[in-house]
């Protein structure tokens, strides 16, 4: 869970988004990829490659971004199963295989996916594993910072055909972040804490996507010199540090007299994971911490 | 080692360490900082974290582990065992139980004493469960079915855990799991006077019972022969200990390794006689929770490690040392 990003990362990315351009500039349309020579190829966050055939009909997505990431590219009909923590109205049709960790492989292999979508990441090497072994195409992605979401929603675009509609996602994300930074700007810094819940409370760190967008929306992250990317702080540490608002997503996973004086904030689940809606989640949380409304 | 001179050590070691516990903290503060707090003068927040965050912490600490030391002694000579821990009984699947039960229904908001009466409630219906059928398997109370019948209801209560878990949103498998753990983070005055009002009576209880612990660790039989009242003072003694145990749980979640390590350290030490050893594993468990506590908040602050973590990386390794020394020289 704690993981500090290596130099090896950032050039892999680099790579990524070099390959990713300069495929980019190839006319790839679903049409012309169907039922010709031109495969699919796809780098993914964990830097494995991956050729399809054609772009993918039969997905099942264990990460809820991606599901979104999917809808909001056009291509949910290709997704036939998605994780029991899909729990938006238009997913519950979908078949769940269990949760995005240690899914249910008798569920998957009913499905018969032509690609699985998985969380990069060390916690379940057996999914990756036991993908291989029963030959079903797959992609890791990783939902820890905004750029991972930009790669994310291209990989997404290119295994289902879909890349100008995950051209046009990434420049509106970017427009919209861009447009709530100039509006920020001009606001005094609050000082906020994301709690994710427990006790003692757990903290969103530096280098997480909550860290910036916190910043994005005007917020200064109070534990922003935590040294990990999540952790169980000391409530010392919360009654000498200036806290202003605590954003929670449940209000009962936090009590209130280790901040007195500070706001508290319930969000629900709109930081939980890191969508193609984070522009809206991060107004959301400017409008929290600023009180009033972009126009 | 002689019993006085142990203790005197201990009383010093826990003075010591519960300074240090008030003087150090994930804040940095001076001692006169620290003094301007105790006094009531000195910043707000100062006398914030040293009033009403360090010195509950290090209190219930204290009761909480020289809760589990005495207990943990008491089980070993009741049920003759060298693995028993105060948690034998399945008094800690039955608080976990009760504490996730509220969790899944989403009530532990209702009230802050949710969670701590729920974790209550399910051990003494672990403690009960426990007892009814070692009780029900024969007039008198045999210790080998006690001992069978607390590791199966543990587990049941940890299937019973697993099963609400894997029914319920993600966000409760997170608190569940945290709080199963163990944690002094929650302490406050009030939990601080409950582990008090409660660790200190039962805790004076048992001492007053050491003399017939000492017989009945002999064994059952030589024990009622020379006079003790064996079935009254296994009853109120195990169920005493029983209780200790399941008020720590309530106010500190399950904090391993201190009833075990503890006790079995101190009887190496100076020997098994229960009206030297059960104060002593009380001073012993007190220091071991604050000392152990203590590391837990500074290791790696501003950040804390799960106490359990600590109290299994200090007690284990120091234990087996000791266990080796003791074989060595019989």
């Amino acid at each position: 869970m704690i993981r500090i990003r290596t130099v090896q990362e950032h050039i892999r990315e680099l790579i990524f988004c070099i390959i990713v351009l300069a495929t980019a500039c190839q006319p790839t349309s679903v049409e012309k990829n169907r039922g010709t020579a031109s495969n699919i190829i796809l780098v993914d966050a964990t830097g494995l490659e991956v050729t399809l055939e054609e772009p993918a009909r039969r997905i099942i997505s264990l990460v809820p971004s991606a599901t979104e990431t999917l809808r909001a590219l056009g291509a949910i009909h290709t997704v036939v199963g998605r994780t029991d923590f899909d729990l938006e109205n238009w997913v519950l049709d979908i078949p769940s295989v269990g949760g995005g960790l240690e899914p249910n492989f008798e569920d998957i292999i009913a499905l018969e996916p032509d690609l699985v979508v998985r969380f990069a990441g060390d916690q379940d090497p057996q999914t990756k594993s036991r993908l291989d072994e029963l030959e079903i195409p797959q992609i890791a992605v990783r939902p820890d910072r905004l750029t991972d979401l930009y790669s994310s929603i291209i990989l997404l675009g290119k295994a289902t055909g879909t890349e100008p509609a995950a051209d046009s996602i990434i420049s509106n994300i970017k427009n919209d972040l861009a447009d709530l930074q100039r509006w920020t700007s001009e606001k005094p810094k609050i000082h906020t804490v994301y709690i994710l819940g427990g006790s003692p409370p757990w903290v969103a760190g530096p280098d997480t996507y909550i860290d910036e967008i916190l910043v994005l929306a005007g917020g200064r992250n109070v534990f922003s010199d935590l040294g990990f990317l999540y952790g169980s702080v000391s409530p010392e540490q919360f009654r000498v540090r200036k806290i202003d608002v605590v954003l929670i997503s449940d209000r009962s996973q936090f009590d209130p007299r280790l901040t007195p004086g500070a706001r508290i904030e319930e969000i629900g689940n709109t930081l939980e994971f890191p969508g193609p809606n984070i522009a809206e989640a991060a107004r959301h949380v400017a409008k929290i911490l600023h009180g009033d409304l972009l126009r | 080692m002689s019993k006085t001179k142990l203790g005197a050590l201990l009383v010093l070691a826990l003075i010591g360490i519960g300074l240090l516990g008030v003087l150090f903290g994930s804040v940095p503060l001076l001692i006169s900082e620290v003094w301007a707090a105790l006094t009531g003068n000195g910043q707000e927040a100062h006398r914030d974290i040293v009033v009403n965050l360090r010195l509950p912490r290090i209190l219930l600490a204290g009761f909480v582990g020289g809760g589990l030391g005495v207990a943990g002694a008491t089980f070993q000579a009741l049920l003759r065992n060298p693995l028993a821990e105060p948690y034998i009984l399945g008094v800690s699947g039955g608080a976990s139980f009760g504490a996730v039960l509220m969790l899944s229904m989403g009530l532990a908001a209702t009230s802050s004493w949710t969670l701590p009466l729920a974790a209550f409630a399910g051990a003494l219906l672990a403690i009960f469960l426990v007892f009814r059928v070692a009780i029900s398997s024969g007039g008198a109370m045999d210790v080998r079915v006690l001992l069978l019948s607390g590791v199966v209801i543990a587990a049941f209560f940890s299937a019973c855990i697993a099963f609400i878990l894997s029914i319920s949103p993600a966000r409760t498998v997170q608190s569940a799991i945290l709080w199963t753990m163990g944690s002094l983070a929650g302490a406050d005055w009030d939990r601080v006077v409950i582990a008090g009002v409660y660790t200190m009576p039962a805790t004076l209880m048992l001492i007053s019972l050491a003399r017939s612990l000492n017989l009945m660790a002999i064994g059952e039989e030589t024990a009622y022969y020379l006079g003790a009242n064996v079935e009254g003072v296994k009853r109120i003694s195990l169920i005493v200990a029983a209780l200790i145990t399941a008020a720590s749980v309530s106010v500190a979640g399950v904090i391993g390794f201190v009833g075990l390590v503890v006790p079995h350290t101190l009887r190496i030490l100076v020997g098994s006689d229960h009206r030297g050893l059960l104060p002593l594993s009380f001073l012993g468990g007190a220091t071991f929770l604050i000392g152990a506590d203590f590391i837990a908040r500074l290791v790696l602050s501003p950040i804390e490690i799960p106490i359990g973590v600590i109290t299994a990386f200090i007690g284990v390794p120091f234990f087996l040392v000791l266990l080796r020394q003791s074989v060595a020289t019989k």
